[in-house]
């Protein structure tokens, strides 16, 4: 595994370093005199190497919610300061047919914890990796191949995609942090200007961290898209560990102003952890249960946009999330969070008993908890060209929870931009938007060379 | 009896001469109007696919904006790719016909745009592809008209559907360059609301010739008259732009 790890480094660095000779060739071959290397050589490295390099710095404020997930912020021991700087420098360089990118990063951050057993306590922490990477292939003008660390994102809708089966996450609520990537080869085939043909194989969990219980296991995915005239659909094919998953989604464009929209998924049975009442000391576990069922599961997530003239737009999402716990297994399940938070301080077995019940109570597998959820977003870009404004309203229509989000940016001139992001999580401590925190709140600085 | 129907007869077959004689000049001018379109379409880039960098300068309500794009264009599909400033540097937008993604460095994925979201200024997303006023709309009247002087034929176009920018639009093509120096573009409503002006200093070889091409389009609101948005157009290469330009799967992020 280590071994396996430092050969992954090896080439990561080996990879970076061709990026970087070809940049730095570029710049340096133009006042050299080797005259071995030919002119269109040298001209086709200045034309295809690119670089942007981002810096970061931001401050978090966080409340972690005194809940039966995080009792006292003993097991989630959550930060309540977080101050942290980035460079995300992004280097691309396209040789035609090939076309190679990374994105290494470096972080250093500082943190201070106010609540429960490491209040008090400082930690700084600092980490170098590559995020992203890529290398890919024009085997012909219609055929690509590629290989490397990718965020793989599509879909049309904000508050998740669920037909996508390698992420749960989009990166919508918060577009400060970055998303980590996993390793993927892919081979994309456009047989037409409408049509195109992916198979997409997740070789490796890169530092994308799991959701939900089991290791690490490769999805492969057919993904097959249309693009219309003033409308798209796909379809996603996948399948994990002999489990088959049907993704998809599609879009309309019906005015200039509207767009109607629709993503979802269709899998038999549930990878996820489901509360059961049994005769263990908490009286109940979490169990998957649905793992070999043959009933099908289906996410179904519908959505609209309205674009005003004065140029905001609204987004109204609403998720049907079949595998979500209806009220019965909610019920069971804070019961059993509940058992484990209060094992969680005792000693010896109980202890590391509601360790373990807590971890899988926060890790279910599931990307939403309950069955019945509503989003609605404002959006406006560009205010007096300098300011974009985000607001998103999650409502918890099971549960009674909310989310209420917002951010905003400033643009101090063409390469500052002062960004701003608040989190108020509403709904008592046994439901899902009140279990993590309270609040966050985020103030930053972004600058771009 | 027969009389009679003998000079219905003749009145009706009179009237079908005289009616075809009466169309067929204007079927003439309905081919030459929309080869006159075609010309000046050229000139602004409708062609097998197009590649250039274009410069915008806006002014709207007071506040200056100035952004340099990259632009990949055929037919109704065109990728833009922000090169300048450098606060939005790598922002890309894909329109597939209809179709209109968004896409930013640090969000791993592109969302869906709809056609009423400007780009900048008085500048539409349409406004940055190649022209194709040819295929993208109906003549409904042409008549003669200048600009400073210039003899032009003054096109009246209204949209074909509703994949074109606007709804209706006059058109001023120079009877000697043929090229357009001016547009009005109007609102569904018929109201108009804003105007261009075009400059052609730029040049491209197409068939082996070459040909005088779009530099500078300048765009003024008909509602504010200070707000001004004015296109520069750049380092254009008239080549044939794959599929591949306009597949989502794969934007570089």
């Amino acid at each position: 595994m280590h071994f396996l790890a430092d050969k992954e480094n090896h080439l990561l660095i080996i990879f970076l370093l061709l990026i970087f000779l070809g940049g730095w060739y570029a710049e340096t071959a133009k006042a050299g005199d080797d005259k071995e290397i030919s002119a269109s050589l040298m001209q086709k490295l200045t034309d295809g190497f690119s670089a942007d390099l981002r810096m970061l710095t931001y401050g978090i404020v966080q409340e972690p919610a005194n809940s039966t997930q995080n009792p006292n912020n003993n097991f989630l021991q959550l930060p309540h300061y977080t101050a942290n700087l980035e460079l995300r420098p992004d280097l691309r360089l396209k040789m035609d047919p090939l076309e190679l990118s990374a994105k290494p990063r470096a972080m250093l951050e500082f943190n201070i914890w106010q609540e429960g057993s490491r209040q008090g306590d400082t930690q700084w922490k600092s980490d170098v990796y590559v995020n992203e990477w890529l290398a890919r292939l024009k085997a012909r003008d219609n055929l690509f191949v590629s290989y490397g660390r990718e965020n793989l994102q599509w879909g049309p809708s904000f508050l998740f995609s669920p037909s996508n089966p390698f992420f749960q996450d989009n990166g919508r609520s918060n577009p400060f942090l970055e998303l980590p990537g996993m390793d993927f080869a892919r081979l994309v085939w456009i047989p037409h200007s409408s049509w195109t043909t992916s198979f997409i194989v997740n070789t490796d969990e890169g530092r994308n961290m799991l959701y939900g219980p089991g290791p690490f296991k490769i999805i492969y995915a057919l993904k097959v898209d249309y693009t219309g005239r003033e409308n798209y659909a796909s379809i996603i094919l996948s399948q994990k560990d002999y489990k088959n998953s049907l993704g998809f989604f599609g879009g309309w464009t019906v005015s200039d102003a509207v767009l109607l929209y629709g993503e979802g998924t269709v899998t038999q049975g549930s990878r996820a952890l489901y509360p059961q009442r049994d005769n263990t000391p908490l009286g109940a576990s979490m169990q998957q249960i649905h793992q070999d069922d043959s009933a099908i599961q289906s996410i179904l997530l519908v959505g609209s946009s309205y674009t005003l003239e004065a140029s905001g737009t609204i987004s109204l999402e609403y998720v049907y999330n079949g595998p979500g716990y209806n009220a019965d297994e909610a019920g069971i399940y804070y019961t059993v969070r509940g058992r484990g938070a209060a094992a969680l301080n005792m000693s010896g077995l109980a202890g590391s008993l509601g360790q373990m019940t807590l971890s899988q109570t926060a890790n279910t597998g599931l990307r939403f908890l309950r069955n019945n959820y509503v989003m609605l977003q404002y959006v406006q870009n560009n205010i007096k060209n300098k300011i974009d404004i985000f607001t998103r309203w999650t409502q918890n229509l099971d549960d009674g929870s909310c989310q209420a989000s917002a951010y905003v940016t400033y643009s101090l001139g063409n390469h500052l931009e002062l960004f701003s992001l608040g989190v108020i999580n509403g709904g008592s401590k046994d439901t899902e938007f009140g279990s993590f925190l309270n609040y966050q709140a985020m103030i930053g600085l972004k600058y771009t060379l | 009896m027969n009389f009679q129907f003998s000079k219905q007869f003749l009145m009706m077959f009179a009237l079908i001469i005289f009616s075809c004689l009466s169309f067929y000049p204007a079927a003439l001018y309905a081919v030459d109007a929309k080869e006159i379109l075609r010309k000046a379409d050229e000139a602004r880039g409708n062609a097998a696919g197009i590649q250039w960098e274009i410069v915008i300068d806006s002014i709207e309500n007071g506040h200056d904006q100035h952004r340099t794009l990259k632009v990949a264009a055929r037919s109704f599909n065109s990728l833009a790719e922000f090169i300048a400033p450098a606060n939005v540097k790598g922002q890309k937008l894909l329109m597939l016909d209809r179709n209109m993604w968004f896409a930013k460095p640090g969000l791993s994925k592109a969302v869906p745009i709809s056609p009423r979201q400007k780009l900048i200024g008085g500048a539409a997303n349409g406004d940055i592809a190649s022209t194709n006023y040819a295929g993208d709309y109906n003549v409904v009247k042409t008549s003669d008209s200048s600009v400073n002087g210039k003899a032009c034929y003054l096109f009246d176009l209204k949209a074909i559907d509703n994949r074109a920018t606007y709804d209706r639009i006059k058109y001023w093509i120079s009877k000697e360059r043929m090229v357009g120096l001016k547009a009005e573009f109007y609102t569904v409503s018929g109201k108009m609301f804003k105007t261009a002006t075009f400059e052609y200093k730029n040049s491209v070889t197409i068939d082996d010739r070459p040909r005088e091409f779009i530099s500078k389009m300048i765009i003024t609101s008909a509602i504010i008259k200070d707000d001004v948005t004015t296109m520069y157009y750049q380092k254009a290469i008239v080549k044939k732009i794959p599929d591949s330009v306009f597949n989502l799967n794969l934007l570089t992020k």
